[in-house]
């Protein structure tokens, strides 16, 4: 990386520019939710039900089975 | 399925994920296949260097028939919280394979992620190699495996380039015999 991006990267945390504080917040949802879709999947496949899996990410097993239940189905 | 593979053959299907990553496409499909064979440089990208084929080419159509999957995370924005994305990216493939971070793909599982008709061309390229009697999967094999299934963005490629089933069938039938 350059060292002028590096100075800017670095000069945008204590930013209190809301739109480079929104896009931070966003892409770490994005972040999150890709990784919390490979770790549930992942559990799944190893066995685990819907309520560890809800337990281990602290919310109800329902919730979790609704965002991660339905099966992709398998295109051309 | 690949233990009769030559090196050159799992290489180009290796480097199928590594097309389909770069394209941020989170699905193997025929056109990775195509572009992991010509990528590789083996038998397979020889025999499509005949027909005047290449990667580069290729790439370009794969790109205007599909399009590139979206790079949706920001690494800028994450940067500025101090999170490396690409060491997050790097940690996350080690785990799961190339592309886990990426959108979930069309088709597919994340532990197998073949399309159809990727499934369907690599079963095509085994019962080809087998018909002309090879004693070895090469990567001509498969571009033969890809043209036979007929219906997939690689196929409809090399159609699209001149590239025939039997043109392809008798060079590699030349290859063969020898």
């Amino acid at each position: 990386m350059a060292a002028q991006e590096t100075r800017d990267l670095a000069g945008a945390v204590d930013s209190t520019d809301p739109e480079v504080g929104l896009a931070a917040v966003a892409a770490l949802r994005t972040l999150v939710e890709r990784l919390e879709a490979l770790h549930v999947a992942n559990a799944r496949e190893r066995g685990w039900s819907w309520q560890e899996i809800g337990g281990a990410l602290g919310v109800s097993k329902q919730a979790v089975h609704r965002k991660h239940g339905r099966r992709r189905r398998l295109l051309g | 399925m690949f233990e009769r593979f030559t090196e050159d053959a799992r290489a180009a299907v290796v480097a199928a994920q590594a097309e389909a990553a770069a394209l941020h496409h989170g699905w193997i499909g025929t056109e990775h296949l195509l572009l992991g064979v010509l990528a590789t440089g083996g038998d397979g990208a020889r025999l499509l260097a005949g027909f005047g084929v290449d990667a580069a080419a290729v790439r370009d159509d794969v790109v205007r028939t599909v399009g590139r999957g979206e790079e949706d995370i920001d690494p800028q924005a994450l940067a500025t919280l101090g999170i490396d994305l690409d060491a997050v990216r790097e940690r996350v493939e080690r785990a799961f394979g190339p592309g886990a971070l990426s959108r979930r793909g069309r088709c597919g599982s994340r532990a197998m992620p073949f399309c159809a008709r990727a499934k369907k061309a690599l079963e095509l390229t085994l019962r080809e190699a087998i018909a002309l009697g090879a004693r070895d999967l090469r990567s001509e094999h498969l571009v033969l495996g890809l043209l036979r299934e007929g219906d997939g963005v690689a196929a409809r490629i090399l159609a699209a380039r001149g590239v025939t089933l039997d043109a392809v069938r008798s060079r590699v039938a030349g290859q063969d015999a020898a």
